[in-house]
């Protein structure tokens, strides 16, 4: 029997039958635990690649539109995953653009204008993509999203205003939080431990003293003490969970430790060492199901990070580079380079009847298109994986008339399965998804 | 086409405003400088400043070790990472009223609890200090409480309530019950304190009266001048009523100031005006900076800190000082960067600057010339933009869109940043804001992107002359004297404190009048002096109420 899987996932999101007195989850297993559903479904992924400081928009758009898209000069490095992704330019971020590198991932991510908090501090007003789609597909799993980065910094994932949740730039602190204490194998016994429940119970101490203190707060504050406490209730679900028996993952092993650091060399992160051991620990995090929504900030906004090779810093070189900027040109092919790697990564784990990749989609972009200028028309935007069909894939879609971001947003959040009706607000709202990305 | 920033979407306070609109409609700054406040100078008494919003504040990652070394003792480290501090409109004392805590902060917040806990049970002398070594071990209601009852008291900034407490006593006796031994339970105590809002978050609300209670009102005095929890002196003047007169208040104010702990209290406060936590992560390439290592940008703010704490502390000195101060504090890599004589024994020792070295004061510090400057070079933009924004409190709007940012190649015949960044300053798209920025910077120009001084870039000379606003200076020696006499200077350096101290943007008042006037004019009444300045803040009504939003 073939099942719409798109139409099933859905059903299950939308429906009640994902809290009717949920049954052990091996019952989601067929009995030899290599899927997790009868009819083969995995669970979908999204995710988010974001690197800082845009991209050359006539070096980045493929030549040719529609299916088999040939690589562009900057696209070049994902060549051998072409297939894999769909590439869409053409597109605009429609929320306004007041503050440059704040502007367009807000219009993207959250489809309102950003927030200006001067003296170049600025927030987000509404959940990023990844949140939006965490609160509906995360609590499953030991952690409803993960967050990771090259460098420390706040990153752009934001729960609502001021309301960030930073990346961990360290590959061995990503490795110890999810493959650490509170990691179980499957196969292996779940944990009991008197102490976990005492921690529990401290928890559950903790939101009850809060009642209290939220009564004097105003609606701001209380807001802010609602979401510490959000997460306090996470991490109680999370130490419930270590009593569960662990899921039969066939993919799932524990990925080759880290090293314990990274340092700089010549005053140059070891970028590349990094983005390898973040995505064979991501990949194997998927694999292992302890998340399914991650935001892997390789790069922030304005970062002025010295890249092999180059001369200054990577955003003093998009503005100062004359020319036709060879040096801003050669970064981006390196991230570039990079995410070959970490998609690689997540093509490389085999699961159900194909890939991690398969089953997630993968949202590449950045802050801008053309960073001189701080343009965010021409809006870098890469989809890879599929989202187990639900997306077409390999495709370049060329916008003929400067569309709203935000229809691309919707498209992803339909793709993992939200009955969303409608994206973004003011400028950045849209009813109607891109028709011509989905399967 | 040309489009300037959409100003009716970005968010200034009334201070920044003017400047906004005049940057954004690149109009001239001297129409419309504010007025100087001309309030009479009363020496005594307590200056009217009007109180501001009741704000939550998180604890930042240094109050939050702070707070476990008063507790615990020195010995107690916070070794994992904490969900890392934010800034908002230049401070992390204001993101802190901001900002929420991610999920992950909160699993930061349990991992840390218990190994502090863990830690400080498992140290006899940590056990001993807090009362509690000798025991047999047994589950032990009434020491239970009663360390529950000590340890939140001072956690906590204020007594538990008898509901908080019996939760407490449970769960320490609980968790001794099913661990077997009393200390284990204790452990759970100590991770319970630390994990509640009472610990994390600072409710400085007021009461129906709108004043802070007497324990908010130790709170914050305690963070504001040694960016940590009351001492138990503190407590039990708040709980005697002590702080509730203004005599009283100024007292504790003044003990809090004299002690040796007021220097993390003024550390805390320069480090967040300044950005010199940012140091930690200083980028320069080597091959143009042989002088860089990692430890080059904490060593430098260790200078500006030390210079600082001297200034403010030891010699209760003038605070516009900072701008020409001629001596300085140097360890041996500041020393070759200067091109001054080494300490001859290893860590700090004391220089003095001449005409010759081309530098004094604050702006010839390494800390402030490397951080507003590329990896590869020098920032007149990034360096005018700081003197604007941090020490004169004005807002220049980000760029705007649309616009060729690039600076042209050094060439032939413009080889100097000067010549380079001559677009900025005769293109009507940049000058409007860039005539507030580049040229304070082009008179810093003497010092290359690590703060080395130098006569020649890119084999032309320098020409490091200059205005700020109409001010003419001849070299960075001379734009000391002239910050130091701007009046901008100390009005900005009073708004920054009152930021710092409440955690709110502005007080509340409408008008175009400055809410802070009343200060600053005893501000200079002090001679600048920041000592009595600080006990006249914190018995002012800003200091004191708080307000809801009108």
């Amino acid at each position: 029997m073939k099942i719409n899987r798109r139409t099933l996932l859905r059903g299950v999101l939308g429906g009640a039958a994902i809290t009717v007195g949920l049954p052990p989850l091996e019952a989601f297993f067929d009995t030899h635990g290599k899927a997790y559903a009868a009819d083969g479904t995995v669970p979908r992924r999204f995710g988010i690649f974001y690197w800082g400081n845009g991209m050359h928009p006539e070096r980045w758009t493929p030549a040719n539109e529609g299916a088999g898209w040939t690589p562009s000069e900057q696209l070049m490095p994902l060549a051998a995953l072409a297939s894999e992704i769909t590439v869409v330019t053409g597109m605009m971020v429609k929320t306004g653009n007041s503050v440059p590198h704040g502007s367009g991932p807000a219009g993207l991510l959250t489809g309102a204008p950003v927030l200006n908090r001067g003296t170049g501090d600025f927030s987000f007003n509404a959940p990023t993509l990844d949140q939006i789609i965490a609160n509906e597909i995360g609590k499953e799993t030991r952690f409803k999203s993960l967050e990771l980065g090259m460098r420390p910094g706040p990153g752009l994932s934001f729960n609502g205003q001021d309301n960030r949740n930073p990346p961990e730039s360290s590959p061995h602190r990503l490795f110890d939080r999810i493959f650490g204490g509170g990691f179980t194998l499957p196969g292996t016994d779940p944990i009991i431990d008197p102490k976990v429940r005492l921690r529990r119970s401290v928890l559950d101490a903790v939101m009850n003293d809060s009642a209290k203190l939220r009564e004097r707060l105003g609606v701001r504050d209380q807001r802010r003490l609602d979401q510490h406490l959000e997460g306090v209730r996470e991490l109680e679900r999370r130490l419930a969970r270590l009593e569960e028996r662990p899921l039969t993952l066939e993919a799932c092993r524990v990925p080759a430790e880290p090293m314990a650091d990274y340092p700089d060399i010549e005053g140059r992160p070891q970028m590349s060492a990094i983005n390898r051991a973040h995505a064979d620990i991501m990949a194997l995090a998927l694999a292992c199901d302890q998340t399914r929504v991650f935001s892997n900030f390789f790069t922030f906004p304005v970062n002025n990070v010295l890249f092999p090779m180059a001369s200054a810093g990577h955003h003093q070189l998009t503005h100062d580079e004359p020319g036709d900027q060879p040096q801003v040109n050669a970064i981006v092919k390196q991230i570039m380079t990079e995410l070959a790697y970490f998609l690689g990564a997540l093509q490389a784990v085999e699961e159900g009847d194909g890939t991690i990749l398969d089953h997630s989609v993968v949202l590449c972009t950045s802050d801008v298109s053309f960073p001189r200028t701080h343009s965010i028309e021409e809006y870098p935007i890469l989809l890879a994986g599929s989202a187990a069909g639900a997306l077409k894939k390999g495709i370049h879609y060329r916008s003929p008339s400067s569309e709203n971001t935000s229809k691309v947003s919707l498209s992803l959040l339909r793709a993992m399965g939200l009955r969303a009706a409608e994206f973004g607000v003011g400028g950045g709202l849209t009813t109607e998804s891109l028709g011509a990305i989905e399967a | 086409m040309i489009r300037f920033p959409q100003v009716s979407h970005l968010s200034y306070t009334w201070l920044d405003m003017k400047v906004v609109l005049a940057c954004a409609m690149a109009a001239g700054l001297a129409a419309c400088s504010s007025k100087e406040p001309h309030a009479p100078v009363v020496p005594t008494g307590t200056p009217a400043a009007p109180p501001s919003a009741p704000v939550l504040r998180r604890l930042t990652i240094e109050q939050y070790k702070n707070a476990v070394a008063d507790l615990f003792g020195p010995t107690i480290l916070v070794t994992r990472p904490l969900e890392p501090d934010l800034a908002t409109n230049g401070l992390v004392a204001l993101g802190s009223a901001q900002t929420s805590i991610s999920p992950w902060g909160v699993e930061q917040y349990e991992a840390t609890a218990y190994d502090v806990a863990e830690q400080a049970m498992g140290a006899p002398p940590v056990r001993a200090a807090l009362g509690v070594d000798a025991h047999d071990g047994s589950v032990d209601l009434a020491a239970t409480r009663a360390f529950a009852q000590k340890l939140a008291r001072r956690a906590w900034r204020r007594p538990a309530t008898e509901a908080e407490l019996t939760a407490l006593t449970r769960t320490g006796t609980t968790a001794a019950g099913v661990l077997g031994d009393f200390h284990d339970g204790l452990e759970l105590v100590i991770a319970a304190v630390m994990q509640s809002p009472s610990f994390l978050f600072r409710a400085e609300l007021g009461g129906p009266d709108k004043k802070l209670t007497a324990f908010e009102l130790a709170e914050r005095l305690s963070f504001f001048l040694w960016n940590s929890i009351p001492d138990d002196t503190l407590l039990a003047a708040a709980e005697r009523g002590a702080l509730d007169t203004d005599e009283g208040l100024r007292a504790e104010a003044a003990r809090l100031l004299a002690s040796p702990r007021a220097k993390a209290g003024v550390r805390a406060f320069f480090t967040d005006l300044l950005s010199l936590k940012s140091l930690d992560n200083l980028t320069k390439d080597p091959t143009i900076f042989p002088h860089y290592s990692t430890e080059l940008g904490p060593a430098a703010r260790e200078e500006t800190l030390r210079d600082l704490e001297a200034l403010v502390l030891d010699e209760n000195g003038d605070y516009r000082d900072l701008f020409v101060r001629e001596k300085t504090v140097v360890d041996r890599r500041l020393a070759a960067i200067y091109r001054v004589r080494a300490p001859l024994v290893e860590g700090f020792g004391e220089v003095t600057f001449t005409p010759a070295d081309g530098r004094r004061g604050l702006l010839g510090h390494v800390s402030m010339l490397a951080l507003n400057s590329h990896p590869v070079s020098s920032s007149a933009t990034l360096r005018g933009r700081f003197v604007r924004e941090t020490l004169l409190c004005e807002t220049i709007p980000p760029p705007p869109v649309d616009v060729n940012t690039a600076l042209p190649e050094p060439t032939g015949t413009a080889r100097t940043l000067r010549d380079r960044v001559a677009e900025h300053l005769t293109n009507p798209t940049c000058n409007g804001c860039h005539k507030y920025m580049d040229p304070i910077g082009l008179g810093l120009e003497s010092f290359d992107g690590i703060g080395r001084f130098r006569t020649h870039d890119h084999e032309a000379l320098i020409d490091p002359s200059s205005a700020l606003d109409s001010t003419a200076f001849a070299n960075a020696w001379e734009l000391g004297g002239v910050l130091r006499d701007h009046p901008g200077v100390p009005r900005c350096f009073i708004r920054n404190l009152f930021r710092y101290a409440t955690g709110a943007l502005d007080p509340l008042k409408e008008g175009d009048v400055d809410p802070l006037g009343e200060l600053t004019a005893r501000f200079a009444a002090h001679g600048y002096r920041v000592k009595p300045m600080l006990i006249d803040l914190i018995a002012s009504d800003a200091f004191r109420k708080v307000e809801a939003a009108l």
